[in-house]
């Protein structure tokens, strides 16, 4: 994860951020990690949203949930924050066993997708919620929600009534209202879903400079996966109630699990095994040299690591073995930074399609029609088994 | 233009139901001010029948027990039906099939119907008890059960139109049961809840048949007074009273309104 420099706050020293932060810019403030064991969800009628899920999230973590709509990742948030109780298995955090703790007992707040800002408040007394019911009093918590007005740059918004306000200054004013109580983990259930592209990147960085500078433990529930790449420390892919794997963006999208992380993540170029002897893999696109000892079903070929020359041209890397295969352009889409190309291979009576990703570094474009050379790197075709062997 | 004749057509039927809904209640209230005893010409103005409503004993009784029944009634239905439409919305996930139709049941009764099971049932239990003899209580009682469907259909449909995580979020910021109820359940419902009463309100006002049947001696209501007294003819005093009927009823009706269109 690439260091971000704290930027000072301004509006005073929310949560003490700013004289306990390392040099190392991690907070020194608790976090708290998060432990489940053997977390199991049945809903009366059989149905199970989630299988025995073991999970260990770090303190000071930016952990995401991801998944497609009901895999059971906002089961698994709402059982954090104690508003859905697991029929089996045990939560702790901080070390604290909180499986039987009811929500309002809970240091955990949540970021509602709806944001469900109280309609009968004000926007400063929907902030100053949490802190009331805590018993906080009338001018420590108008202090308060001043210096979470500065930290997160609300300036005049507190002022207005909760019906004026637009889907991202909403977004904000649930965060500040989650954030004011300092608990010991936020849990944000989808907050960026329901907001254009433009202010939903924006609000990313903010989220996650936010997250970096009160070094506070974040569980984010997202279906997007670009999105829990950019954000997330490290990512658990759920699908039908089971973890399907868990690690850093980077292995989750490089070194996907299965074929179903596989296919999650975005991938395209899947090619079933049909036989294999030692380093060589039989596929629909002719015989692979892998590098990858992993037993597999299906050879995953990331379309970025593809490369594309005219045929006849010498080989990218000579020195070395690589997989070679001819294609023709179909589609080309042109991205600005990049070139997607859609190619055909023909192998016997075998027709394939690949994609390939190439970045636009100004050099000639294939146009569709064109013959090329496609080389790939043995490294770079990767085994993936079965869906349902989730790690 | 085929079009511009509907169109005619149409405003003509409006100002024609318009009329039949309210050029009664206009003619009532036109000779309530007639100088003159009777329904068959115009008098002149005056206010004497109002004058003479005012010092009827019998007439102001009726006005007091009126109000003091809707007002105690409502009160007791809009506590009860609130706790009715709350509990319907909570467990709305169960089938509740019967219960909303035995919710619904008393709105679509014949109100006569009502009206004598409640007396039947009141005289049993004054007869074995000695308690509910026919009164003020007795009529309460009565109201109640029939303003109660309304507002726990209010209430419901208040909570209905409500985010769902606006109860998570009450929890999930550290309110406990009772906190939840005094600083999210009650403020957000108290538009509807205002409302609900209101309407409750002018339905006692409204009922004559269970008023009738329920009544004792000493606790005669306005629309009871009045159907008293018709048996005697039409007189201009009771177009007074008709028309200080209508006057508050649309009133109170304005205000339910109100407060309904308020919520946020």
């Amino acid at each position: 994860m690439a260091e971000r420099s704290p930027t000072a706050a301004p509006g005073g020293p929310f949560l003490s951020v700013e004289s306990t932060t390392g040099s190392d810019g991690s907070a020194a403030r608790e976090a708290s990690s998060i432990s489940l064991k053997g977390i199991r969800k049945e809903y009366p009628g059989g149905v199970v949203a989630l299988e025995s899920v073991d999970l260990d999230i770090r303190a000071g973590e930016f952990f995401t949930l991801l998944g497609p709509s009901g895999c059971g990742k906002t089961t698994l948030l709402r059982m954090l924050a104690g508003l859905d109780e697991p029929s089996a298995g045990t939560l702790s955090i901080g070390g604290v066993d909180v499986t039987d703790t009811p929500p309002h007992k809970r240091s955990v707040n949540t970021v509602f997708q709806s944001y469900a800002l109280f309609p009968h408040l004000s926007v400063r007394d929907n902030i100053a919620f949490g802190l009331k019911m805590r018993g906080m009093a009338r001018a420590e918590r108008e202090q308060k929600v001043v210096e979470i007005a500065g930290f997160i740059k609300l300036g005049s918004l507190v002022d207005r009534r909760v019906d004026q306000l637009s889907g991202g200054q909403r977004q904000r004013i649930a965060l500040a209202r989650a954030l004011i109580c300092e608990p010991d983990v936020l849990l944000l259930d989808e907050p960026l879903s329901a907001l254009d592209a433009g202010l939903r990147s924006q609000l990313q960085v903010e989220l996650l400079r936010t997250q970096k500078r009160l070094g506070m433990t974040f569980v984010f529930v997202t279906h997007d996966q670009e999105e829990a790449m950019v954000m997330s420390d490290r990512i658990a892919v759920l699908n039908d109630g089971i973890i399907q794997q868990l690690g850093t963006p980077q292995e989750v999208y490089e070194r996907p699990a299965n074929l179903f992380v596989a296919r999650f993540m975005g991938h395209d170029n899947l090619f079933p095994i049909t036989a294999r002897a030692g380093m060589t893999v039989t596929t629909p696109i002719g015989s692979l040299e892998t590098e990858d000892h992993h037993e597999g079903k299906v050879a995953l070929i990331r379309p970025e690591t593809l490369e594309l020359t005219s045929p006849g041209a010498p080989s990218v890397e000579p020195g070395k073995q690589l997989n070679t295969l001819m294609c023709r352009v179909v589609e080309r889409f042109y991205r600005g930074s990049n070139v997607e190309y859609r190619l055909s291979h023909q192998n016997d009576e075998q027709h394939s399609e690949l994609i390939a990703e190439i970045s636009n570094t100004g050099e000639r474009l294939f146009r569709v029609g064109d013959e090329v050379k496609v080389e790939i790197y043995p490294e770079d075709v990767i085994m993936l088994g079965d869906d349902e062997e989730g790690a | 233009m085929q079009n511009r004749s509907f169109r005619k057509g149409l405003a003509v039927f409006w100002w024609l139901t318009l009329m039949f809904l309210y050029a009664p209640l206009l003619v009532v209230m036109v000779f309530s001010f007639n100088s003159i005893n009777t329904s068959a010409r115009w008098g002149g103005f005056s206010l004497r029948w109002y004058e003479r409503l005012m010092h009827n004993d019998v007439v102001i009784n009726a006005i007091s027990h009126t109000l003091l029944l809707a007002v105690i009634s409502s009160i007791i239905a809009v506590i009860l039906g609130a706790m009715i439409g709350y509990g319907l919305y909570r467990h709305r996930a169960r089938k509740l099939g019967l219960l909303i139709v035995l919710i619904y049941l008393p709105i679509v009764m014949p109100d006569i119907v009502f009206g004598i099971a409640d007396m039947a049932f009141f005289v049993q239990i004054n007869r074995l008890t000695g308690l509910l003899s026919p009164g003020l209580a007795t009529m309460v009682i009565a109201h109640v059960t029939f303003q109660i469907p309304f507002v726990a259909l209010i209430v419901y449909s208040r909570f209905v139109g409500l985010d769902a995580t606006l109860f998570d979020a009450a929890k999930d910021l550290y309110a406990s049961p009772g906190q939840r109820m005094i600083h999210f359940i009650l403020p957000t419902l108290k538009p509807a809840l205002l409302s609900a009463f209101f309407l409750s309100f002018t339905l006692s006002v409204d009922d004559f048949v269970i008023s009738f049947f329920t009544a004792g001696p000493e606790s005669a209501t306005l629309p009871i007074y009045i159907w008293g007294a018709i048996r005697r003819g039409i007189s201009p005093e009771i177009n007074a009273i008709a028309t200080l009927m209508i006057a508050s009823v649309a009133l109170v009706a304005i205000l339910s309104l109100l407060f309904n269109r308020r919520r946020a």
